[in-house]
């Protein structure tokens, strides 16, 4: 019988920001089995949401689920509720949450390539990094008012309008950040040091993306073509130039190399929502109250976001159900991981963008 | 590569990205969200603000002597509490006077601390509301 | 959204002759408090590259029903299995409780809430 040992990751790990744990089987460096616990921060959101908040104010309980994609989450659950009043949002509602939406994206993406390349040991582009996300978390906060929890959708449309300095500003700043993820890019297919760590390493393959539900660029980075944003009617994603990224290989950097083109998509996306904004009202008054059961997805930045939600005509919704994206990921997170060189497992495991409070609620 | 090594020795000798807080003041636009600010006066004690508010950080509550308003007819005062809210601006929406009777400023509140019982004095104000 | 009823006995034989694992997207599983004893278990499902196609199987049980687990068929559904374990406090074959909820957390947290 072969001797393994137990190399446990987390709750509490340098390179971990999230309380999740890994328990890793070892037999000398390579991974053989993974066990993982993601309870530590369950807050009991889908209770608290179906008894001590009206269906209104449920919009901006599920923000709170997540401090990153805040944005999405409020959206996908005020899809829902409009899906079951029937309402039909203004136009420049649509716009307004598409910009709000895509600019998030790019704020987590960047957060995410921060730290992949920190956990492969490269402080520098950290940094680096980390500052250029500066101008987009201020941009976002110029336009709603808040810099974490935007509380920018509600449901029947957006609460603010956007000035045409604002527009300015913001065009601005998507320049200065287009050029920086150029740079980006660069780096990550061409540094030596970085292709070390990122190469081959925590390898998904195409089938296995598919047998294990791989969501979000995770499933992109192995070429299965699941993105959300091309699956719904909702938002007008076809107009703005949505175009889904993929590549092939599974690896680390094929994921990187994923999330950079979207953050360059969704620029150009945010630069076509400003040049094409209509004009119009921003909000709609919105009656009656929910009821029958309706299942909206958006795509978040980290994959597939999924509400099902059910009301019985009353203020209080009977269930609240969120699927969040690294929750359904954890199977293939666990299967990454099995082969694999322990020394790799932070930089795998910050590859997979997971956000612990979204998978916990 | 070399691009890399050359940025990050360059890095050495920029201007930090960060702020030196507090003897810089951290830019603050005028649109930023913060505290509710209420008018006495110009309240008509709808008491929509009150039922809109997702946390239920404003509280009409019924008091002895009450503030002076001709529309005033249950003797009740406005009572905010700055830590509760979420400066989601649901409150002035719902407000059928927005930027009289109540609007957003954007001042920061101050911080609580235990002394000031901002909690325990919340919990008597709710507790007589029910 | 489509809906399809099953039972607790065929719903391992509906889900296998359904499920083309290049063709669904396993969403989660689900569940819905009915009333105190009753509740409806979902598997949600989407299809790939279709606009807004999904199918929800679901079939309506007892709380002391033990549900059969479908980790054969999708591997991925492990997680969610441990989920709707945790908050309705049911049984599913091979699932363990504890994903959430500590010892002394509230116990069974959604069953009979939102009614
Ligand atoms: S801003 Fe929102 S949380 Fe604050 S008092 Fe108004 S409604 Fe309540
Ligand atoms: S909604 Fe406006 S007018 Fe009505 S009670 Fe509140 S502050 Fe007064």
């Amino acid at each position: 019988m072969k001797k393994t040992i137990h190399i446990p990751l987390g709750s509490q790990h340098i390179s971990l920001l999230e309380p999740v744990k890994f328990k890793f089987e070892c037999e000398n460096e390579k991974i053989i089995g993974v066990d993982s616990d993601v309870g530590f921060v369950h807050r009991g959101v889908e209770r608290a949401c179906t008894t001590k908040f009206k269906f209104d104010g449920v919009g901006y309980v599920v923000a709170r689920v997540c401090g990153l994609c805040a944005i999405t989450h409020s959206m996908t659950y005020t899809a829902s509720i409009e899906k079951m009043l029937q309402t039909q949002i203004p136009l420049k509602a649509k716009y307004l949450r598409m910009l709000l939406l895509e600019l998030d994206r790019i704020h987590s993406h960047m957060l995410c390539l921060s730290h992949v390349s920190e956990n492969a040991g490269f402080e520098a582009i950290f940094m680096r990094i980390m500052g250029d996300r500066e101008l987009i978390m201020e941009i976002q906060e110029l336009i709603t008012g808040n810099r974490v929890q935007f509380d920018f959708i509600s449901i029947g449309g957006v609460n603010r309008d956007i000035s045409s300095e604002h527009i300015k500003k913001v065009k601005e700043a998507l320049k200065v950040v287009r050029s920086k993820v150029d740079g980006y890019i660069d780096e990550f297919t061409n540094n030596w040091s970085l292709s070390l760590k990122y190469k081959n390493i925590g390898v998904l393959s195409l089938d296995d993306a598919y047998r294990f539900n791989a969501i979000g660029p995770l499933a992109r980075a192995s070429g299965l073509k699941i993105d959300v944003r091309n699956e719904i009617d909702y938002l007008p994603y076809s107009e703005i130039g949505f175009e889904m990224q993929t590549s092939t290989g599974g690896d680390i950097h094929a994921r990187n190399v994923v999330r950079l083109n979207e953050i360059v998509n969704s620029i150009q996306m945010c630069e076509n929502i400003l040049d094409a904004l209509p004009e119009g009202e921003i909000q709609t008054k919105v009656k009656g109250k929910p009821d029958g059961e309706v299942l909206v997805r958006y795509e978040a930045p980290r994959g597939e976001l999924a509400y099902y939600v059910k009301g019985g005509g009353k203020p209080m919704l009977d269930r609240v159900r969120i699927k969040t994206p690294t929750f359904a990921s954890i199977p293939s997170f666990s299967h990454i991981f099995m082969g694999s060189q322990y020394a790799d497992a932070p930089a795998i495991l910050a590859s997979f963008d997971p956000c612990l409070s979204c998978t916990a609620k | 590569m070399k691009e890399s090594f050359s940025k990050a020795f360059q890095n050495l000798f920029k201007k930090p990205q960060t702020i030196d807080y507090p003897v810089t003041e951290i830019k603050k636009d005028k649109d930023y969200r913060g505290l509710i600010e209420y008018c006495e006066e110009e309240c008509i004690y709808c008491l929509k603000c009150e039922k809109a508010c997702p946390p239920g950080a404003i509280l009409f509550v019924g008091v002895e002597n009450p503030p002076k308003n001709e529309k005033n007819k249950k003797g009740l005062k406005y009572h905010y509490n700055p830590y509760l809210c979420i400066y989601c601006q649901e409150c002035v929406r719902a407000c059928p006077k927005p930027n009289e009777a109540l609007w957003q400023s954007n001042k920061k509140p101050t911080i609580g601390v235990a002394s000031d019982r901002v909690n325990d004095e919340w919990f008597e104000l709710e507790a007589i509301k029910k | 959204m489509k809906k399809v009823e099953s039972t607790l006995e065929n719903i391992r034989d509906d889900i296998k002759k359904f499920y083309d694992y290049k063709v669904w997207h396993f969403i989660t599983m689900n569940g819905v408090a009915l009333d105190g004893e009753r509740f409806e278990v979902q598997w949600i499902f989407s299809r790939y590259e279709a606009m807004d196609e999904s199918v929800i199987y679901y079939t309506v049980t007892e709380y002391d029903k033990i549900i059969p687990s479908i980790e054969d068929i999708i591997p991925s559904s492990i997680i969610s299995q441990r989920e709707v374990v945790d908050m309705f406090g049911v049984k599913i074959d091979g699932s363990e409780a504890g994903l959430y909820l500590d010892a002394d957390s509230l116990q069974m947290p959604l069953r009979g809430c939102g009614l």
